[in-house]
């Protein structure tokens, strides 16, 4: 079943178009990556989904539900999705076990000791539950990304969406964080993830969807897309990438 | 007449400065506080525009000309006010107006992916604000509040103006009696000094409780060693 059906999404800023017209699935249980270059639109499709930022035009179905227009509880619909950043956002005021049982004491409700035991089983999960009283300024980059994919799942949410999650990580951590969303899509966690990192890409899903100046190119496994592609937004894309290190 | 009893004498009035100094200060946090937070969460060109002009205002005018306003003004107009209600309507609230200038610099310190991310967990804008920009702006700020509790501080002496027997009035008193200017000055300097190392002592304490590695001055230390 798909879990998010984006038809026709339309976004523009002021007269800047960025998405065009985007059809996207997401099935259950599926990791599904997005490339593109940079400034494509990859960041604002994954806002769009969870209205951090408004579409213009366009239909989002998620779990069979529209989610675009008013009237749709936005605050509800959040809780249900995780999101990752690439500065991996943590609040830097708060532990790393407080990090995780906010939302859980704020949305759910959940008293301090039971938000405490939650947050601590998620953060044992990711190998982070002995950080639990650091403050994240404390932390390398892949612990940092590794509390932030906790304080996600914490919230046990139905998807969680990765916005460029290794692109602040040097090579072996990012390998560290592809282990990771291996392990969790072996456990069934949906994850739509946007990257330009080839190496993590292909650590992560066979297949791949190119987005380029806000539309779907192609949605193709990694490899053809790799191999001389026939559209050559696409063969740059991977031209350059293998070229950087 | 000794330096010790001048201070003693002088020192009766420090409770006074103390409780001046206080009261503005809260007052000044009170103020600073709300009109940051509604100018943040309710970011509308009318509110803004409000409390931009309100903070332009209050912090061009000297807070002697205010306190005589305040004081001998609203009186005519039917309204009786403590000197010392008058000194937190008119220190209080100008140093409030600065403070709201120190926490809206802060604000647009507190990093704007933390807030994004907050947000994208489903918490309200006011949660956001509760949970996430006030606790930082707070730390940020130190530097600016203590600053700005300094200045009260110092513009505390208006009070005796107004009938408030504060260090200044004891000096003033003093001196016109001994005719031991230098002396009475030079111990008043003093006692301003040590309520000044108080206040200091107590923020510190305050700011020392609410440390956080990665914000402030222990940033600062571990990033220079
Ligand atoms: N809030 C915004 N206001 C105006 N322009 C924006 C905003 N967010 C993104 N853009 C523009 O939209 C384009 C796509 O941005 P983004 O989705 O971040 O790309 P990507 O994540 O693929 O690098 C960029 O040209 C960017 O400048
Ligand atoms: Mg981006």
């Amino acid at each position: 079943m798909a879990l998010f059906e984006i038809r026709s999404l339309r976004k523009q800023f002021n007269d800047h178009q960025v998405l065009k017209g985007v059809d996207l699935d997401v099935m259950e249980g599926e990791v599904k990556v997005v490339m593109g270059p940079s400034g494509c639109g990859k960041s604002t499709l994954l806002r769009c989904l969870n209205r951090l930022v408004e579409p213009c035009a366009g239909s989002i179905r998620f779990r069979g539900e529209e989610v675009t227009g008013s009237g749709v509880n936005v605050r509800a619909l959040r809780q249900q999705i995780g999101f990752l950043f690439q500065q991996f956002a943590l609040y830097r005021h708060l532990t790393v076990l407080d990090n995780t049982t906010l939302a859980l004491r704020k949305l759910k409700g959940m008293k301090k000791q039971d938000a405490a035991e939650r947050a601590l089983h998620e953060l044992d999960r990711l190998d982070m539950a002995g950080h639990a009283h650091k403050h994240p300024a404390h932390l390398s980059g892949g612990q940092k990304q590794r509390v932030a994919l906790a304080r996600a799942l914490a919230m046990d949410p139905a998807v969680i969406l990765l916005d460029e999650p290794t692109s602040a990580l040097d090579p072996v951590m990012a390998r560290e964080v592809a282990q990771l969303i291996r392990k969790l899509h072996s456990e069934r966690v949906t994850m739509l993830c946007v990257t330009h990192d080839v190496e993590f890409a292909s650590a992560i899903a066979e297949r791949v969807t190119f987005l380029n100046q806000g539309l779907v190119q192609a949605e193709e496994r990694l490899c053809v897309l790799q191999n001389n592609h026939e559209h050559p937004a696409i063969r740059e894309f991977f031209m350059t990438e293998k070229r950087t290190p | 007449m000794r330096f010790s009893e001048t201070l003693l004498q002088l020192s009766s009035g420090v409770g006074y400065t103390a409780l001046v100094t206080v009261t503005c200060c809260a007052t000044a946090l009170a103020v600073g506080l709300f009109t940051a937070a509604i100018r943040r969460v309710f970011p509308l060109p009318g509110i803004v525009r409000v409390i931009d002009l309100f903070t332009f205002v209050f912090r061009s005018v000297p807070v002697l000309v205010l306190l005589f306003l305040v004081y001998f003004g609203l009186p005519e107009a039917g309204i009786r006010i403590s000197p010392l209600v008058a000194m937190m309507c008119s220190l209080g609230i100008i140093a409030g107006a600065y403070l709201c200038e120190v926490f809206r610099g802060a604000l647009d310190a507190v990093d704007a992916t933390e807030i994004m991310a907050a947000q994208a967990m489903g918490l309200s804008r006011r949660q956001v604000f509760v949970h996430i920009e006030l606790p930082q702006m707070l730390r940020f700020s130190v530097p600016g509040m203590v600053n700005e509790f300094t200045n009260v501080l110092k513009y505390s002496p208006f009070a005796y103006t107004v009938g408030i027997p504060e260090i200044t009035k004891q000096a003033l008193a003093l001196s016109a009696a001994t005719l031991h200017g230098v002396e009475i000055y030079l111990a008043t300097g003093i006692l301003y000094f040590l309520v000044y190392r108080l206040l200091l002592v107590g923020v510190r304490q305050l700011e020392h409780r609410f440390q956080v590695p990665g914000i402030g001055a222990a940033h600062l230390q571990e990033q220079s060693i």
